[in-house]
């Protein structure tokens, strides 16, 4: 592997050659009024490949993987996923929405609904899937996360580690192609952090495609095919979790390590 | 005993006066009121009129399907009450239940027994047993949905319905049966209270949703409607269209009274409704439309299922305290569109030839006073009930 | 724009997103004003059908009514009594809200009262007069009170020999003819008591002494009265029955009684359900807070809870005195000489209906509007302040 590896975060890892990419990002900006929160961002995903987003808050790092299911619309430049471009297109949207699923630092579950009702929603709502169908897939979804005892209750009455991984399975409910992890283990106690890591190793074990922004240094070593390090709207660094935590090359992303480790 | 007194009234010399003085005048009141009641108050005017009062010149043959829809009504109000999930209730002994029941609905059942002796008849005395029997079913029903994991599962868009057809029917039946201006009195008010109430409700929906969308034609649209209905009058508005509406609709059609009213009423309360549940939508957390978008709903899914149900529920209480002030200015319509509405019944009937001149204005008006208080109390207790129960309950 | 990003993925104009919503607002403009398009037409329709006028040239014709006690005659125009009842309007408006905000807040406080009997009266008063309709308790005021209970002007009940009251309205002693220099005194002494209170202050900040202020502010203004009334002789009259009405002093109407009355009591107990919530939720966390510094009683209430408060009350509040100004419309079902009654009387008159109440719905509205930007004034400076 080449020296540029490290700064061009369209390279993607192992021999995955650019028709394996299946989130391509070229020349992406988005600003917010007048402050630039992606400048000029270049960057690719492979099909199964485990991402995992680095940096400083307010680095850019929530808002490149929400431009992704356009949660956030960019300005410039232009987003692929799975072959389509997400422009303003009526359907586009919606479809790269179905393929993509995302779990938020706020778990974002829906209270009045429960657990199973949380899961079941979408795959019921936007796949048009029978209801005894769907449940079945939800309580499947429990089992790999590990709780399905708690399939009838409300999600106020879970702790937040089984929330987030009710969020997890009611994002996998989509079967979705990709998945997006948001800070995912930010707003839990210590003591629950782990079950959440164990669940999206597993899934990373599986083959799923993911990006996850997260603080957890340990798990970006253990899982993470590549680590991009971001700062001020930009992507830094880019290499394997060796490279960039043992023998990082740029200045910024020193200073980050040395900082947090 | 006494140390409750001390602690409670007479804590220091300011305090002691305080609680002589407006001890004295809460007594003298108190002695006057019982004086009224018992004593002076001539409450014949009352009982002769009772009629009058709640149904106004409704027919005495078609009597028969105003209990019905009465016990309809309340079996649809109870099974909605008994089958909320809303929050976690502690669960209580019988004897425990039946005080509590007593505590908030007592108030209720005592103008009810009031009205029957007033009435003096079996025939009442029945209906308010079916109507009991229908709370009863209702409450059964309500539980039902609750608790039966089969009937959970229906959805609501046909449960709902299902439970409010018989009442719906009966009094459209009522409607067909009898003509308009036959209603009157205190059933008119509440009729036009409810009828309002289901009407608005959609509409308010509507606004709500409309004053928060992104598409800013259609956010000007609501808001100006919302403020414009806002900062009238529901008085002007009653009486524009008691004179006016003829001039807005084609010729061909000539609305009667009720009408007016309900139309107004309806067009009226949708505005403030829409307020309220705009203020539910405020409260929730951007994330759960985030959440609804990232897993691929649309925007009128992510609307009906995820952010209203939820907006609407938080606002239950508020939404409550706008219908129980629909409930009162129903009152209003009387004055304004010449309707024979319970109001009016207690000013008109103190011109009657056997009463005229001797003064039982305040006899008519105290009855007509109860009977709203009643209600609207009753109604306000349960709301901040369930206020507290939304607050600790599931969420 | 970056050389890499392609410009064929631009979608069809059909299918943008961006040209889609305004095909759908635009649909939605259609639809609103085809709906209102409808409604005029009618309305064009209906008027050329009974030929009424639709322009407001009525506000020249002369009323052909008369308002008692005023010298609005027979020949006065329409717009002449729109005048006349925007100002009554207007008049029990202010009188409405300074009642109902002294009355509302005094209950409210009441029924925070650690005395026991306070804190149920001021409950009753409150349960009582809130689920009642207000229509009801203007007609009980009208018709059970003042025209039934009050006594003939004959024999009018004269307390004191201060008051006449009766059927016919209420008469109050008033400073006939030295209203203005009494209000430039009781101006002054507030400017003189303000001076006073912040010098005070300021010793007492610099002493660390108990600040005396309020007192000495009470004070003063008794004192200007009082030499206001030794020095310049005030003139007030009393009232007195005379023939069949009352001479001197100032005379209520009687519906403007029963009005005032009926408004004060309805809005107030809502202003005291606002003002209770307020200081509860204020009260717990921060309460402790200024326990915690060892506050006493009185200062917590009035350093810490009121002032925040008063910041929670003050949307609430400004509703309420919204309402009150809607609601005195109802003065026109006793015969009150306002706005609604107004244009009541001028279209039962043969005023077109249409133009008269649009004008009237419109002087509501921009009383509403005025209001609730007086109100949103002071909620912006009480935000700035306080934070």
């Amino acid at each position: 592997m080449s020296e540029s590896v490290f700064t061009d975060a369209t390279k993607m890892s192992g021999d995955r050659k650019a028709e394996d990419a299946i989130v391509v990002m070229r020349g992406v900006v988005k600003k917010f009024k007048d402050f630039v929160a992606l400048k000029q961002i270049d960057f690719a995903v492979g099909r199964q490949e485990v991402v995992v987003v680095i940096g400083p808050s307010g680095s850019g790092k929530s808002t490149l993987i929400r431009c992704i299911n356009r949660l956030e619309e960019h300005d410039q430049g232009e987003i692929i996923v799975d072959g389509t471009e997400l422009t303003t297109d009526v359907k586009n949207i919606q479809e790269i929405r179905k393929e993509t699923g995302m779990v938020f630092q706020s778990f974002n579950l829906f209270p009045h609904l429960t657990v199973l009702d949380n899961i079941s929603l979408a795959p019921r709502q936007v796949r048009g899937m029978p209801k005894a169908e769907a449940e079945e897939l939800s309580r499947e979804l429990l089992e790999r996360v590990k709780i399905p005892e708690q399939a009838d209750k409300f999600p106020a009455q879970l702790s937040g580690g089984q929330q987030q991984r009710v969020a997890i399975a009611r994002s996998l409910a989509m079967k979705p192609k990709v998945m997006l992890f948001d800070e995912p283990t930010s707003a839990l106690d210590p003591e629950m952090i782990n079950e959440v890591l164990d669940s999206i190793k597993q899934l990373a074990s599986e083959g799923m495609t993911m990006v996850v922004v997260t603080h957890e240094m340990g798990f970006a070593r253990e899982v993470a095919d590549r680590v991009v390090f971001m700062a001020d709207g930009e992507i830094v660094e880019v290499g394997t979790p060796t490279e960039l935590f043992d023998s990082p090359k740029e200045p910024r992303t020193q200073k980050f390590l040395a900082q947090i480790l | 005993m006494i140390l409750w007194l001390r602690r409670n009234l007479f804590r220091s010399i300011w305090d002691s006066i305080t609680t002589i003085v407006f001890g004295g005048i809460a007594l003298w009141f108190i002695w006057i009121s019982i004086e009224f009641v018992f004593i002076t108050g001539r409450w014949e005017i009352v009982e002769v009129n009772l009629k009058l009062f709640l149904v106004g010149r409704f027919p005495e043959e078609l009597m028969w399907l105003i209990g019905a829809s009465m016990v309809a009504i309340a079996f649809w109000v109870a099974a909605v009450a008994g089958g909320s999930p809303l929050g976690t209730e502690p669960r209580l002994r019988l004897g425990e239940r039946i005080v509590d029941y007593v505590r908030r609905f007592g108030l209720i059942f005592a103008l009810a027994i009031l009205l029957v002796v007033l009435s003096n008849s079996m025939e009442s005395l029945l209906w308010l047993g079916l109507i009991g029997v229908g709370v009863i079913a209702g409450r059964v029903v309500g539980r039902m949905r609750r608790d039966n994991k089969i009937i959970q599962k229906l959805p609501g868009i046909i449960w709902q319905p299902m439970i409010a057809t018989p009442a719906i029917a009966l009094v459209i039946f009522t409607l067909l049966e009898s003509t308009l201006e036959l209603w009157g009195g205190f059933l008119i008010n509440f009729y036009m209270a409810l009828i309002s109430i289901i009407l608005c409700f959609p509409l308010g929906l509507l606004l709500a949703l409309g004053r928060r969308s992104s598409f800013p034609v259609i956010r000007v649209v609501c808001t100006t409607y919302i403020e414009l209905i806002r900062g009238a009058p529901l008085f002007v508005l009653l009486l524009l269209a008691g004179v006016a509406l003829e001039f807005f609709i084609p010729p061909t059609i000539s609305p009667d009274a009720v009408f007016r009213g309900i139309t107004v009423f309806t067009l009226f309360t949708a505005a403030y409704l829409a307020e309220i549940v705009r203020g539910g939508l405020q409260g929730i957390p951007s994330g759960q439309i985030e959440a609804g978008k990232a897993l691929g709903l649309s925007t009128v899914k992510i609307n009906s299922l995820i952010t209203l149900p939820q907006a609407l529920r938080s606002v239950i209480p508020a939404q409550i305290g706008q219908f129980i002030s629909l409930f009162k200015d129903t009152t209003l319509a009387g004055v304004a569109l010449n309707l024979f509405d319970v109001m009016t019944v207690g000013k008109v009937i103190t011109k009657q030839d056997d009463f005229l001149g001797q003064g039982l204005i305040y006899e008519s008006l105290i009855f007509v006073g109860l009977l709203f208080w009643v209600v609207s109390y009753v109604m306000s207790k349960e709301s901040q009930r369930l206020e507290k129960r939304l607050g600790v309950g599931i969420r | 724009m970056s050389p890499l990003s392609s410009v064929s993925a631009r979608p069809k104009f059909w299918r943008d997103v961006r040209f889609l919503r305004w095909v759908f607002q635009i649909f939605v403009l259609a639809v609103v004003f085809g709906i209102l398009y409808w409604i005029y037409g009618n309305y064009q329709t209906n008027v050329e059908r009974s030929a009424v006028p639709t322009d407001f040239g009525f506000l020249d014709n002369p009323a052909s009514f008369t308002i008692p006690g005023s010298d609005f005659d027979q020949s006065s125009p329409v717009s002449a009594a729109f005048v006349r009842g925007f100002q009554n309007t207007m008049l029990v408006a202010v009188v409405g809200i300074i009642f109902s905000t002294i009355v509302g807040t005094l209950v409210g406080i009441a029924r925070l009262s650690k005395n026991f009997l306070v804190k149920t009266l001021a409950s009753a008063y409150v349960e009582i007069i809130r689920n009642l309709p207000l229509l009801l308790l203007i007609t009980f005021m009208n018709l059970a009170v003042v025209l039934q209970t009050f006594p003939r002007i004959e024999n009018a009940w004269q307390p004191f020999d201060l008051f006449v009251i009766s059927n016919r309205g209420l008469a109050l002693p008033w400073f006939e003819g030295s209203g203005l220099i009494l209000l430039l005194i009781f101006a002054a002494s507030i400017v003189v008591s303000l001076v006073v209170m912040k010098i005070e202050r300021a010793r007492a900040d610099r002493t660390g002494q108990k600040s005396r202020a309020g007192i000495f502010a009470i004070l003063i203004i008794l004192g200007f009265l009082l030499v206001g009334w030794m020095l310049l002789d005030y003139s007030w009259t009393l009232p007195f029955v005379d023939g069949r009405g009352t001479t001197g002093g100032l005379r209520m109407d009687p519906s403007f009684f029963a009005l005032i009355v009926a408004l004060v009591l309805y809005t107030s107990s809502h202003v005291a359900e606002i003002v209770r919530g307020s200081i509860q939720a204020v009260h717990k966390g921060q309460g402790e807070a200024a326990d915690a510094l060892a506050l006493s009683p009185g200062q917590k209430m009035r350093i810490i809870i009121l002032p925040q408060a008063f910041r929670i009350a003050m949307p609430a509040i400004g509703n309420q005195y919204l309402n009150l100004t809607k609601n005195s419309s109802l003065g026109a079902t006793i015969s009150y000489f306002e706005l609604t009654q107004i244009a009541q009387i001028t279209v039962g008159n043969g005023s077109p209906a249409v133009p008269a109440f649009t004008l009237t719905l419109f002087i509501y509205l921009a009383i509403s509007l005025a209001t609730s930007l007086i109100v949103n004034f002071f909620n912006r400076r009480l935000a700035l302040v306080e934070r």
